[in-house]
């Protein structure tokens, strides 16, 4: 059953995004109903007039009613609730050295989820995630007809000291720098400048040499490495109540969990930590369905190696096909 | 902003001991020679910055599309910042950027000609006599017609002459309207 998860996930992702490329054109629909003048508009306006005006059957006035959903994943509005990011949060209160209610509150939904759910963003929701992973699977293709892929490591902690620097000079510049290499953020802005303003900004360019720097420098090196928003996410999931567990009686040691992790995390020894953003890829992959979530606020100590395939006279397993010749 | 100015001279002192050039860079929040108006009801510059999260709800939000954002040609610090180009698209005060705006960087200001009049300051109008053609004897009269607050905001006497009055909120529909080229009527913007 968990083991389509990682299907859903896509659903998730894919509709976010969606989402995104969606609200750009509704919101320059809504700036042609305002005008009142369907008969000076371009044919190409004319076009994303009527296509819009069809994707919305059941809206009587669009130019009120189509602002109940509004913004991006950085900071929008859902249905007459808003919602922003945690790390829109940090980083304003930074910026203007005080902290403005009205808007914290805004976070208080997403924090909420995120202490119980942990990285759960970055997985499930992050319209970055989602290029980001069709980029690894690029770098896959590219592996396979045996083009130089970066393969290097970094520390995981070296995030945390993004966050902080970004935050420090957010502080003395007065000016929330950290929205401006936080891709997901990037995302939203760009999609909406390149659809209603008439082109990417300098962004998309940033964005492009996250892209690169995964393909060629460290597979996720952005999220696994420097995203300060991962960052933040970490430090508020640590203590995070869904976690991923690895039951040894049925793990056959594969190594195909620590290898499709996209966060260099161990499952297979059971490392999760806080980096953990519950995608599930690991669960549906596990030849043996050995991993499972649970629910528990502290991962598992090491378990040692697993018991599938080796002799272990005090067990038995059933409903599962033993391997004798995997170690 | 006093301790942020503090923070900045302990770094700067700092930043002196050590390295000498650095201490040397200061912080700028606009270009000189660059003129654009941020939303109405926006708050000063200095706590402007401080504020906006560059989500850009407010150019979203705008029907006349006329809130643009910032890339780096206004200092890496700008990058994502709404601001508005009068002579190309002119704010028409309808106040939907201050309500979907979520850190209160734009005020949510209602649609009522006493709370704009009292809480949006843009800047304000200034005619250039020699260049309008009012004053040149040819009696024009558009920028007072295309003023959401005429009589208010802007009067017109001998000729259609245009007289800006102290109401001014600055939205730039006069200067959008302009027949001259170059506009003979221009939005001073309120932090120049």
């Amino acid at each position: 059953m968990q083991k389509h998860l990682n299907k859903l996930r896509w659903v998730s992702l894919s509709l976010v995004f969606s989402m995104l490329i969606l609200l750009p054109y509704l919101s320059v629909y809504q700036s042609f109903i305002a005008a009142h003048a369907y008969d000076l508009l371009l044919p190409s306006e004319k076009r994303i007039y009527d296509v819009m005006e069809w994707l919305t059957p059941f809206v009587g006035d669009p130019e009120k009613e189509l602002d109940m959903v509004k913004g991006t994943t950085w900071s929008g509005t859902f249905f007459g609730l808003k919602l922003s990011d945690p790390l829109a949060i940090v980083g304003q209160s930074a910026a203007g050295l005080q902290v403005y209610w009205p808007f914290v509150l805004t976070g208080l939904i997403p924090v909420i989820f995120t202490v119980l759910f942990g990285r759960f963003f970055c997985g499930w929701i992050c319209p970055a995630t989602f290029l980001y992973e069709l980029n690894t699977n690029l770098g896959a293709w590219l592996q396979r007809a045996d083009l130089p892929i970066g393969q290097r490591r970094f520390d995981r902690r070296l995030k945390y000291l993004v966050l902080f620097s970004g935050l420090v000079l957010s502080m003395l510049s007065g000016s929330v720098l950290v929205a401006a290499i936080y891709p997901p953020a990037i995302i939203g802005r760009e999609i909406y400048y390149a659809i209603a303003l008439g082109g990417f900004g300098v962004g998309a360019v940033f964005f492009v040499l996250t892209l690169l720097f995964d393909l060629f420098v460290g597979r996720r090196g952005f999220c696994r490495y420097l995203c300060p928003g991962g960052a933040l996410y970490s430090l508020l999931g640590r203590y995070r109540l869904l976690r991923i567990k690895r039951e040894v009686k049925i793990c056959n040691d594969c190594l195909k969990c620590t290898a499709i992790c996209e966060f260099e995390l161990d499952p297979m020894r059971d490392d999760f930590g806080q980096e953990c953003n519950n995608c599930t890829a690991c669960i549906a992959i596990c030849p043996t369905d050995a991993l499972s979530f649970t629910l528990n606020y502290k991962d598992m100590p090491v378990q040692g190696p697993g018991h599938l395939g080796h002799e272990y006279n005090e067990l038995k397993i059933s409903g599962t096909k033993q391997k004798k010749d995997v170690a | 902003m006093e301790r942020r100015a503090f923070l900045q001279d302990l770094i700067g002192t700092a930043a002196a001991l050590v390295a000498p050039p650095f201490a040397q860079a200061k912080v700028t929040k606009h270009k000189p020679g660059m003129r654009y108006l941020r939303p109405p009801g926006a708050l000063d510059e200095d706590q402007f910055l401080g504020r906006c999260i560059r989500c850009g709800q407010c150019g979203e939000a705008c029907p006349n599309r006329c809130i643009k954002f910032f890339g780096t040609e206004n200092g890496l610090l700008s990058y994502g910042i709404p601001y508005i180009t009068p002579r190309e698209q002119a704010c028409i005060l309808c106040m939907k950027c201050g309500d979907v705006c979520p850190t209160g960087a734009i005020k949510p200001v209602k649609r009522l000609a006493e709370s704009i009049l009292s809480e949006v300051d843009m800047g304000k109008a200034r005619v250039d006599k020699s260049l309008c053609l009012s004053y040149q004897g040819k009696s024009c009269g558009v920028c007072y017609r295309a003023c959401p607050l005429q009589d208010v905001a802007i009067t017109v006497g001998w000729m259609e002459q245009p007289h800006v009055q102290a109401a001014c909120v600055g939205c730039g529909l006069c200067e959008r309207s302009c027949i001259q080229i170059p506009q003979a009527i221009k939005i001073i913007p309120n932090y120049s």
